[in-house]
């Protein structure tokens, strides 16, 4: 209110500092909040500490100008964003290019880096410039709308905003995280509740009746035991409903375009033959702390024609996500190894010194620029799994229906080798060796073999006469049928294609590239088998070894088994897989979504519910509660509010008799309000519990007569 | 020069010589004494009731009233009136280009007689002084005035002569015909309470002069009160109530006068005292003992426009004081409780 002496001036000046400096302190740590939020995917903490400086250096830039004119602000806040943006860059810049190269670089790809980026991201100049910029934004706005213009609520949509944008980019690459929540809710709830309006504007809350300032206890208690209510509610039951929540959110990185692999990359089975003609070839210099057979790429698909493998290469940092500890390093040096694909071990956790981009289903890493002669990196890897003492005793792992898809068409002598594999062992995992055994007593290696792994070459491979260039082959067609054949016993296979590398320093030759079967067991993981011929150990006619186990073993149409259980083993594998997805079926079904329909919309009915109790106890308290004069000014209040609801505004200069006049537009009775409420506000004691009854007697017949006025909208919500 | 001597048995109280809560009594008594002597003006003047009320609230605030209008709409009329209904001494002086300071405040000459030098009161010693034409006197003869409407009293070679209490100057003026005229100066203007203008009647109350025009002279009107009950009302009302929110109210109206941008020099303290004073009296004549907002919106206009003067780009736009006095009301907000709800 304008009337009060300096004394209580000063002390409404102390109130109002005290007031927005809380605003401008609880929008601030929302913005941190809010850009910490994309930050829990990040690697390290560098990217909470820029985007923490950019909450605290744009809001501090529109505080100190806040009462400096309004133009001044966008300029100093653009000036003070550049060159945080630039100290930003030139932070986490590895100093390899110039700073302006790099900067305009990561100015002009920071979108889709960011996007594409793997989680979790490493701070780079080009996925640290948006969260910074959206912060530093979010951060101006609401200094602007809430210090300058005293617009608290307006104040914080930009933190707001920047929380769902962090959401977004987060995706479901991170736990939930409600303390997060909370924390923001409850600044929020607390720069609303000490608003930044100024005094002057707000007469309601600094009003002086008889000389005497109303008590805001109630209204602060109400505010902190509403609070306390709210997060009370969302501490015990946020967790009970994010268990309800069956679906993840979106993430954007499926929305982005992958890197491209190259025709040898799709199909690196192919270089087999090369290598094997040309064993002597260097591919690539390695220096390893252990024995490891590093990969260049696995492959699950079978499509009777080719191997592919199996998910997206996604654009990562120097971390790849999901690795344990590492226990394993090597520094590789490449010499003629070409394409895309890079030698990596198994759980590969990081990689310095190459940009990578990591298929998040297989763990192979591939570099989008490709490899050349003189590339050099460093790896290190966890190099978890492959326990065949684990597999002993484990079962097939049936998870992936990728793993354990046969092609239509396969070859007789297939069914035949896994149905002798099927009667001759017990377990999975003695089938799984047995099969390996098989291939490796019964054929033999030829560096000349012809290419191909689609299932003719296959079944020439394994069923036509030695005389007829049968029976022999390179690791790829030895790994290709195996695989094949594993999935019609049943076990889940796929074909990896890499190097054995020693430990210490070597040099990689094509002799040393090898494809492999791997075989999936629950518990111990992918396990390598082997089922390359010893070296000079002349090979087992095959025919020999399957015609005598059809002797052994009674026909399919004398006993169910044989060749049918082959197939049945292998169906009931898919009958499996699929209760699997029905089990996940059910899961996603969940709640059905009109109760989350139905949720939705009774919360949408409880708010205009909620104004009106608020309107009413306000009223109730205005008219029922406090002095004879303090009573007067509530039913004032309430018919000035009420003819704000009909559209009649009465401006702060009006006095009573010209408000009065104002509402006379109305066409309804205020009686003698006018005339207390001057005597109320102006005059000492001059009015009584009679006039305070008089006045709030008004206030109903007012509202039922320009009930009909006011917008049927507003009448509904409020 | 005219004397009367009549006086009106009204019941008011007496001299308040200590600050008093006034009651709802005071004031009705109050109202009802402003309403006779309002209504005996009215008599004379038609169809000017507002002007006439203002005129009395300067009167029984101890403020001076300038009258300003063309000529014929009743300026003299009203001050002669005003005079005629108080039974007090009233004098008229004819302000003219050669009019001496002298010939307003009174001179000493030498007795013969007695061989001792005589003080000879001028016209000012009286307790309502109308000043007809005042703009048509030198500098030097309006200065004259300028004690005498401040502090009450005259210096004559070093002596002080003490005017009649109450003391009342009601000054007019023309505002067009401005040759051989002499324009008062701001430290003039800023010492009269109030700057009215008559206007010119409605058509009814025009047509009511025109029937009975020889009827309604202010010499045949009958004093209604004496200057001693004008003197006691003028006490009462510096105990009405003033509101703590309407002192920072006031203080904020005159600051917005002062902060206009088309405002070279705003109100001053006096002029805020007297807008204070005048709303006191103007609270009381409504039958009040305290002010609210609607008297110091119905008094500032009167009270400030005549001392605010306005940057010559704005008064070449013809902006007026009245317009900035305007735009102050609309700048500051009325300290009503929840009047923003």
């Amino acid at each position: 209110m304008s009337g009060a002496n300096p004394d209580q001036r000063r002390q409404r000046r102390a109130r109002y500092r005290l007031r927005i400096a809380a605003v401008a302190a609880c929008l601030t740590l929302m913005c941190l909040v809010a850009g910490t939020v994309a930050a829990r995917v990040y690697h390290g903490r560098m990217l909470l500490l820029l985007v923490a400086g950019a909450a605290f250096a744009a809001f501090a830039i529109g505080f100190a100008l806040r009462n400096k004119p309004s133009f001044l602000a966008p300029g100093a806040s653009a000036t003070g964003l550049a060159a945080y943006l630039l100290g930003a860059i030139a932070l986490t810049s590895d100093g390899t290019d110039p700073l302006g190269a790099t900067a305009v670089d990561a100015l002009v790809n920071a979108v889709p880096r960011t996007l594409t980026a793997l989680i979790p991201v490493e701070p780079m100049p080009d996925t640290v410039v948006v969260p910074v910029f959206l912060t530093w934004l979010a951060a101006t706005l609401s200094c602007e709308f809430a210090i300058r213009y005293g617009r608290t609520l307006l104040g914080c949509l930009p933190p707001t905003l920047l929380y769902g944008a962090g959401l977004y980019l987060v995706g479901p690459n991170a736990d939930a995280g409600p303390l997060y929540a909370i924390v923001y809710c409850v600044l929020a709830a607390v720069a609303l509740a000490v608003t930044a309006a100024p005094p002057e504007r707000r007469p309601d809350r600094d009003a002086t009746v008889d000389g005497e300032t109303p008590s805001r206890t109630p209204a602060l208690m109400g505010a902190v035991v509403t609070t306390t209510v709210l997060v009370a509610a969302v501490a015990v039951l946020g967790p009970a409903a994010a268990r309800l929540v069956t679906t993840s959110p979106g993430d954007p990185r499926e929305y982005v375009e992958p890197p491209q692999l190259t025709d040898i990359d799709l199909n690196p089975l192919v270089r087999i033959a090369e290598w094997a003609k040309f064993p002597e070839q260097e591919l690539f210099k390695a220096d390893t702390s252990d024995d490891a057979w590093m990969r260049l790429a696995v492959l699950t698909e079978y499509d009777g024609t080719t191997w592919q493998s199996t998910g997206d290469f996604r654009t990562a940092g120097t971390v790849v996500p999901g690795a344990g500890e590492a226990t394993y390093s090597a520094d590789v040096e490449i010499i003629e190894l070409g394409g895309k694909l890079v030698p990596a071990p198994a759980d590969p956790a990081g990689v310095t010194d190459l940009p990578i981009a990591v298929n998040l289903y297989t763990k192979c890493l591939l570099t989008p620029d490709g490899l050349a002669t003189g590339t050099s990196f460093h790896v290190d890897s966890a190099l978890v799994g492959n326990d065949p003492a684990g597999a002993e005793s484990a079962r097939p792992d049936l998870s992936d229906a990728t793993t354990v898809a046969i092609t239509p068409g396969t070859p007789e002598i297939m069914v035949q080798i896994a149905e002798y594999i099927t009667a001759t062992y017990e377990t999975p995992y003695e089938r799984a060796q047995g099969l390996a055994d098989f291939l490796s007593q019964h054929y033999s290696f030829d560096a000349e073999a012809p290419s191909g792994h689609d299932l003719p070459a296959l079944g020439f491979f394994l069923g036509s006469p030695v005389t007829a260039g049968g029976q022999r082959g390179t690791s790829e067609h030895f790994a290709s049928a195996y695989a094949v054949i594993a999935r019609l016993v049943g076990l889940p296979s796929r074909v990896v294609v890499g190097f054995d590398v020693p430990s210490g320093a070597s040099t990689v030759t094509a002799a040393q590239g090898q494809a492999w079967p791997e075989i999936a067991f629950d518990g111990p993981g992918w396990v390598r088998f082997d089922p390359m011929p010893a070296a000079g150990v002349a090979p087992i006619p095959p025919e020999d070894t399957l015609e005598q186990m059809e002797e052994e073993t009674p026909s399919p149409e004398e006993a169910e088994g044989g060749g049918g259980e082959a197939e049945d083993f292998n169906d009931e594998a898919l009958e499996q897989d699929g209760d699997f997805n029905e089990e996940a079926g059910s899961e996603d079904a969940g709640i059905p979504r009109w109760v989350w329909y139905a949720l939705a919309a009774l919360l949408l009915a409880c708010v205009p519910l909620a104004l009106k109790a608020r309107r009413a106890l306000r009223r109730r308290r205005r008219l029922r509660k406090g002095t004879p004069a303090e009573r007067i000014a509530g039913a004032w209040a309430e018919v000035l509010a009420e003819a704000g609801r009909a559209g009649v505004k009465v401006p702060a200069h009006a006095n009573a008799e010209e408000a009065a006049v104002r509402l006379g537009a109305l066409e309804a009775d205020v009686g003698a309000l006018p005339r207390l409420v001057n005597a109320a506000a102006f005059a000492p004691g001059a009015v009584s519990k009679a006039d305070a009854d008089a006045a709030t007697a008004l206030v109903a017949p007012f509202s039922r007569t320009i009930r009909h006025q006011v917008n049927w909208v507003r009448r509904f919500l409020t | 020069m005219h004397d009367t001597s009549q006086t009106h048995p009204l019941q008011v109280p007496k001299r308040l010589q200590q600050p008093v809560q006034l009651g709802a009594a005071h004031a009705e008594q109050f109202a009802a004494t402003f309403e006779a002597l309002a209504a005996a003006v009215d008599t004379v003047l038609l169809g000017k009731q507002e002007v006439v009320r203002l005129a009395l609230t300067a009167m029984f605030s101890q403020g001076h009233i300038l009258l300003e209008d063309v000529p014929g709409t009743g300026k003299t009329t009203l001050a002669r009136t005003i005079a005629a209904a108080v039974s007090g001494q009233w004098r008229r002086i004819q302000f003219t280009p050669d009019l001496l300071p002298s010939d307003v405040s009174g001179v000493t000459i030498f007795n013969q007689a007695s061989g001792a030098f005589e003080f000879h009161p001028g016209p000012v010693f009286a307790n309502i002084v109308i000043a007809d034409e005042i703009n048509r006197a030198s500098p030097k003869t309006q200065s004259a005035l300028l004690e005498v409407m401040e502090e009450g009293r005259v210096t004559v070679d070093g002596n002080p002569h003490q005017v009649p209490q109450p003391f009342l100057v009601v000054a007019t003026q023309n505002p067009v015909e401005m040759d051989g005229t002499y324009r008062l100066p701001e430290a003039q203007l800023d010492r009269f309470l109030v700057k009215l203008s008559v206007g010119y009647p409605v058509e009814a109350a025009e047509i009511e002069v025109l029937r009975g025009t020889h009827q309604r002279s202010p010499e045949h009107l009958a004093p209604v009160v004496d200057t001693e009950t004008v003197a006691q009302m003028a006490d009462m009302a510096k105990n009405v109530y003033i509101a703590e929110p309407l002192y920072a109210y006031l203080v904020q109206l005159a600051n917005a006068t002062r902060n206009h941008p088309q405002v070279a020099v705003g109100v001053s303290p006096r002029g805020l005292i007297a807008l204070t004073r005048a709303a006191s009296v103007f609270a009381l004549s409504q039958g009040r003992t305290y002010i609210i907002p609607e008297d110091v919106k119905a008094l500032a206009g009167p009270v400030f426009s005549h001392r605010i003067q306005t940057a010559p780009d704005a008064a070449m736009r013809g902006i007026t004081g009245a317009q900035i006095v305007a735009d102050a009301f609309d700048q500051v907000p009325v300290p009503l409780p929840a009047s923003a709800a």
